[in-house]
């Protein structure tokens, strides 16, 4: 069972990632994940319960230098409710908005759902194809190293991430999208939320003469993690939205994608969903 | 009177059919009610069971010396501390901690009563048992083949030779030498004669599935022995008075040294039917470890140690006339009775009555099979068997209705019965509201013209299809005689303050029968529902009542306390009519008053009245009683009999919404007209209706509880889905008023209705919109877009 | 042996200290520790929502979060809501579930009346389906939830027209 040893709550970065080097640690944000799956016995508590929700640096959403930068804090409802987010990423507001219940999303961070790393986490989605990056602090002989890449690589399998024991996620990094970027989050199910993606997809693009380019795919519980889809995004790219071509795309999307059957759906079933799924939402785009 | 009073007029007023608040309501939403969970007595123990890691296993050994060892522990008991345990059930096939052999998922084993929950887990950990695995029987078919591993063999002894059962020996032998647990054979005329007659006939299998009570209260139990040796039980029993004869019964005690006080419940519907080996197991830890102790379950022993819905494949065979009458219905059903019975086994009592007499059928022949599997086990559940039932006739309506040409509303009424009528089972149906249910949805809902247009829209092009479907369920309204009695009793005492004390044997579990009970006895007496308190919860206080089940406790209870205030009302009156001269007839109860009957003059007030009768020479306080068996009887050996002092119908259209590109069926209205005799407490109603109808929902539509190989695969809420407020439909309630002669006021009972034939209406509903029929249940989207688009078979099972 | 903390906090308008395992659930800080039972345990996973208090003002599943994560909070639980004069709304929302029949076997109760107080002060004027939305965390057995939004419904009604009790 849990022997936590120690419980800290640092009020510094510094002093977090100086708690974190000593290793065996476990992180505390939000606790919507740590403590059910610490109960279910899923998830042994290490030796230190580290609660980082007094960091200051890891709290905020705000502009910098053409990007959009949301600390690792943000509960899922901040999100809905930030001007900022509202403006320009309106695709994460759709997605939050059908995450879990509104109690949950008062308290569960973007960062914990991010490192929690479900391959149906309903944030990801949208994060992937806004083209988000993570951003990771470590501490090292006294310095403080920073380390930025794609969330598409952070994920590396169900429930894992590549952040390294020592370091901590500090935020997502969003561009900009250009005038003309449209973007979409379609989460199946017979509940408007509360409900584990049976499949979810996300597409952007930047909408052009009925055709969209520079074009970006996501599926969600089709895989061990959230994944892009390189293939439907190449059969996407470029194409005039007609229903010819919506339906090769779809087809493509179907091929491409590697489900699993498992308590809540059969692979095939998943693999119908995601084409008639994706069909559907480009119609709608074709019709915008 | 030293001061000159004005005369005073009280008008006429009733409180039948009002919007009555519950009388519990503003103490629960303040949070102050205390449920099981919330009560804590001094020096109690916290229980824990230790269930079993196989499905199917001997038990070679079990460990607790590192339990036993562990500070803060209390008492560790498995079957060898306790051999003088008795089998619990209806078949006596049930030992609350097992010995030899586990039979299923939730199989108990062991049990620790400790300082703290906390401690009571950790030494759960501690136990060590050694199991040999047996062949796992999941499927019920499996059980009936030849060769089939014995879920309850004959025990043997440790020489080898078989030990017979001895009279009250506590040893859980079924007593069979193959799985069948029980079997059920009814028939009325001749289904060959009846297939005769029949220009059409029509057979299929239908599969319905586990599904389960999630009670948002979660299973709980205190036990305590006092000083003598007598039993307390905090418990959230429905039927405490069978549960205080059984307790003794299995505890080998005076039944009279056992009190049951009932803390408010957090849901019943029919899952606090039976005794469970955790009650028994919390009264045996109590008496090891000499202190209070006090056991809940957590949500997913909740899922994985109640019981189920029973689930059942049913093979019906129907045929009718090109008229429209219908002639014969033959059923045959399997009935997993999982490793060991409880109520579920029992259904075909109610199921039987609903193939023999929802709606005119002259012909029947009824068989079940109830054979054990290493599955959990079912029990009773709100509608109990109805649900199942009417899923296959009521689909079977609209088949034979399709198949003769004929619209399934005209069908279906004129094969409606009407009051006066007797079942070929012998029920008498003295107030019948069937065929105003059948035109009032029919009206209400536009079924006819809807059903039409959507029938033609199913080709037309659009991924979502809209369809309606109609369904009828006929239920016991009026109690059923299933137990040596079907009564309630009733004390009623009135204060000098004329505040009256209704101690009745009714249980509440949160449908509100103390407030209609309430409103009852302060309708007889002229009182404001403020004006009474209720006591209902305690058996070394309140007279025998059978239990809160079969809808029955408005009717029975209802008519208990109206005879009991009948009975004051007329010693009120006598003493009345004395001091004011008159005859008792000219004299009524209104407002707290004593009235002129003619003209509602108010003549003195109650509270005045009372007292002068109590404080003279010849001293009398009012207080009565009152014991109210129904006239309803036994049914014979071959299940004939008129069980029930009423019945009730209720009819419901179901509107859905097919997206055939997922599978997804929204249910957007049910419009539903219910047959209750006579709206009492109209609040009250209307909410039993609109829980029905979303239990039904989540029945057809969201909840599916997955076993596979005997292990169930998702015993929580994230997995096993219940309806939320986004999901209700929009909702069209109807009352029928039949006006039933023996119920109280008319009232018939309701509880159970609103659930039984949603499942049955959006089959048929979801048939209208798509073309497609489905045979089983849930109609979850993978497993309706898999039978739009032919990737399902339809069940088949062809009775041995 | 699991490691004690101590934590500060206020609790129903009220400055108190707790020692807690740090392992333990605000849930279960409520109810063992502090001995308050309004706030109801029914299922432990934030599902159902039976569970739901008010922290600085928002909603939460007491079962999700950490007792330690108390500490320096504003913490209302049903027992507060209810003998709060102040908040007109919380009487309004008391008569309303009672005069709608939006209580049967009341287990879902608090945790209905405490996410319906939330939902309220975030959006006084919310619609009927905005509020089947709000309270889509909660679970009910009993009731169908037809009667609980109809309670609510009037409420926010009531406030769109300025009258409160």
């Amino acid at each position: 069972m849990m022997d936590i040893q120690h419980y800290l709550a640092p009020t510094s970065l510094g002093q977090a990632l100086d708690c974190l080097m000593d290793g065996d640690v476990t992180i505390l944000a939000g606790g919507t994940d740590v403590m059910p799956q610490s109960q279910a016995g899923k998830l042994k508590f290490k030796r230190t319960l580290m609660n980082i929700r007094h960091i200051p640096e890891l709290i905020g959403v705000a502009p910098q230098g053409g990007d959009i930068c949301i600390g690792a804090l943000t509960t899922v409802t901040e999100l809905m409710d930030n001007a900022l987010v509202q403006r320009h990423l309106p695709v994460l507001v759709d997605a939050c908005d059908h995450f879990a219940s509104d109690q949950i999303r008062n308290c569960a961070t973007l960062g914990g759902n991010i490192c929690n790393a479900s391959p149906a986490g309903d944030t990801l989605i949208p994060l992937l194809v806004l083209d988000a990056r993570v951003e990771l602090a470590s501490k090292a002989k006294g310095k403080l190293n920073w380390r930025s890449l794609p969330l598409a690589e952070f994920f590396t399998g169900p429930g894992m991430t590549c952040r390294a024991p020592n370091e901590l996620l500090v935020g997502v990094r969003i561009p900009l999208p250009e005038p003309g970027r449209v973007a979409y989050f379609h989460k199946f199910g017979t509940r408007p939320a509360l409900d584990i993606s049976t499949i979810s997809i996300g597409i952007a693009g930047t909408l052009r003469k009925a055709a969209l380019f520079n074009v970006r795919v996501a599926f969600g519980a089709v895989a061990p993690t959230p994944v892009r889809a390189p293939r439907t995004e190449q059969a996407l790219e470029g194409k005039r939205l007609e229903p010819g071509s919506i339906a090769l795309v779809a087809e493509v999307a179907r091929d491409e994608v590697t489900p699993i059957d498992d308590l809540r759906a059969s692979a095939w079933y998943r693999k119908e969903l995601i084409h008639n799924m994706t069909k559907r939402m480009l119609d709608h785009v074709a019709h915008a | 009177m030293t001061v000159a009073e004005k005369t005073r007029f009280i008008q006429p007023d009733t409180l039948i059919g009002k919007r009555i608040v519950k009388m519990d309501a503003p103490e629960k939403i303040e949070g102050k009610t205390r449920y099981i969970h919330d009560i804590s007595l001094p020096g109690q123990l916290h229980g824990k069971i230790l269930r079993s890691a196989r499905v199917h296993a001997r038990i070679k050994s079990i460990d607790c010396s590192a339990a036993r060892s562990l500070p803060g522990v209390h008492a560790v008991i498995t079957a060898a501390d306790v051999p003088d345990q008795r089998p619990i059930g209806v078949a006596r096939d049930h030992l609350p901690l097992k010995g030899d052999r586990v039979r299923s998922q939730r199989d108990e084993i062991a049990a620790v009563a400790a300082d703290s929950e906390e401690i009571a887990c950790q030494a759960l950990k501690l136990i060590r048992v050694e199991y040999e695995d047996l062949p796992v029987l999941s499927d019920p078919r499996d059980a009936l083949k030849p060769g089939a591993v014995l879920i309850h063999p004959e025990p043997h002894g440790a020489d080898g030779s078989s030990e017979h059962l001895k009279q009250g020996a506590p040893v859980a032998y079924a007593g069979k030498p193959d799985n069948i647990a029980m079997r059920f054979d009814y028939s009325h005329g001749d289904v060959a004669q009846g297939e005769a007659e029949s220009d059409v006939v029509i057979e299929d299998t239908f599969q319905l599935h586990y599904v389960t009570h999630c009670c948002m209260g979660v299973s709980g139990i205190i036990a305590e022995f006092d000083a003598s040796g007598n039993l307390l039980m905090y418990s959230n029993t429905q039927v405490p008075f069978l549960h205080k004869r059984e307790f003794a019964d299995y505890l080998n005690m005076d039944p009279a040294r056992i009190r049951i006080i009932q803390p408010p419940i957090g849901g019943g519907f029919g899952s606090k039917l039976d005794i469970y080996p955790f009650e028994v197991i919390c009264v045996f830890l109590a008496r090891a470890a000499k202190r209070p102790v006090k056991l809940l379950f957590t949500r997913e022993e909740e899922f994985l140690a109640s019981p189920t819905r029973q689930p059942v494949l049913l093979t019906l065979r129907s045929g009718c006339r090109k008229d429209g009458t219908l002639t014969f219905r033959q059923v045959n059903t399997l009935h997993d009775n999982g490793a060991y019975t409880s109520w579920g086994a029992t259904t075909p009592f109610v199921m039987m009555q609903t193939f023999s007499s929802l709606y005119r059928v002259p012909h029947c022949d009824y068989h079940t099979v109830a054979v054990y599997t290493n599955n959990p086990y079912a029990g009773s559940f709100r509608g109990y068997g109805n649900l199942q039932a009417t899923f296959a006739i009521e689909q079977h309506m609209d088949m034979l209705a399709e198949a003769i040409g004929m619209d399934p509303f005209d069908f279906r009424l004129k094969n409606a019965q009407d009051a006066g009528e007797v079942t070929g089972q012998g029920m008498s149906f003295k107030s019948c509201g069937f065929k105003d249910c059948l035109n009032t949805v029919a009206t209400r809902s536009d079924y006819q013209n809807k059903r039409k247009l959507n029938q033609a829209a199913q080709s037309a092009p659009g991924a979502i299809k809209r369809g309606i479907g109609m369904a009828s369920m006929l239920h016991v309204g009026g109690g059923a005689k299933i137990y040596p009695s079907d009564g309630c009793g009733t004390i009623l005492k009135l204060d000098d303050f004329a505040h009256v004390t209704l101690i009745t044997g009714a249980s509440e579990i949160g449908q509100g029968s103390e407030t209609v009970l309430s409103q009852l006895v302060c309708e007889e007496l002229g009182l404001p529902m403020s004006a009474l308190t209720v006591v209902n919860n305690d058996t070394a206080i309140t007279p025998w009542d059978v239990g809160v089940h079969a809808s029955r406790t408005t009717f029975i209870a209802g008519n208990s306390a109206i005879g009991a205030a009948k009975k004051a009302k007329v010693k009120i009156l006598a003493a009345a009519a004395k001091k004011f001269a008159c005859p008792e007839a000219d004299l009524g109860l209104r407002g707290g008053w004593v009235i002129k009957a003619a003209t509602g003059e108010a003549l003195i007030d109650l509270p005045r009245l009372l007292r002068s009768l109590h404080f003279t020479d010849k001293a009398e306080l009012v207080m009565t009683t009152f014991y109210y068996e129904p006239p309803s009887v036994h049914q014979d050996k071959a299940y004939k009999g008129d069980v029930s002092a009423a019945y009730a119908w209720a009819t419901q259209a179901v509107e859905v919404e097919v997206d055939t590109e997922t599978g997804i069926v929204r249910m957007v209205k049910v419009t539903g007209a219910h047959d209750v005799g006579r709206v009492l407490n109209r609040l009250g109603i209307e909410g039993q209706i609109e829980g029905g109808v979303v239990m039904g929902q989540g029945y057809a539509l969201t909840e599916n509880l997955m076993i596979v190989n005997g292990v169930m695969k998702n015993p929580n809420f994230r997995d096993y889905k219940l309806v939320t407020a986004p999901e209700i439909p929009e909702m069209d309630i109807s009352f029928i008023e039949s006006m039933d002669g023996e119920g109280p006021q008319g009232a018939k009972g309701v509880g159970e209705a609103p659930a039984i034939c949603i499942a049955a209406a959006t089959a048929n509903a979801i048939y209208n919109a798509t073309g497609v029929r489905m045979f089983d249940l849930p109609f979850t989207p993978e497993r309706v877009y898999r039978a739009l688009h032919g990737k399902s078979e339809k069940p088949s099972w062809k009775p041995l | 042996m699991s490691l004690m903390h101590d934590i500060a906090f206020t609790l129903n308008g009220v400055k108190r200290s707790a020692t807690v395992r740090v392992d333990m659930s605000a849930l279960d800080m409520l109810r063992d520790v502090v001995g308050l039972t309004g706030t109801k345990y029914g299922c432990g996973e934030g599902e159902c929502g039976a569970c739901t208090i008010q922290v600085d003002g928002l909603s939460i599943n007491s079962c999700l979060m950490f007792a330690v994560d108390c500490h320096g909070r504003d913490v209302v639980t049903i027992e507060g809501l209810a003998d709060d004069p102040a908040s007109g709304r919380a009487a309004a929302l008391r008569h309303a579930f009672v005069e709608h029949g939006a209580v049967q076997c009341g287990f879902c109760t608090p945790g209905m009346m405490m996410q319906a107080s939330h939902l309220l002060d975030k959006h006084p004027h919310a619609d009927e389906d905005s509020i089947k939305r709000g309270i889509e965390g909660n679970i009910c057995r009993c009731t169908g939830y037809k009667k609980i939004v109809d309670a609510i419904v009037a409420v926010s009604h009531q406030e769109g027209k300025g009258a409160t009790t």
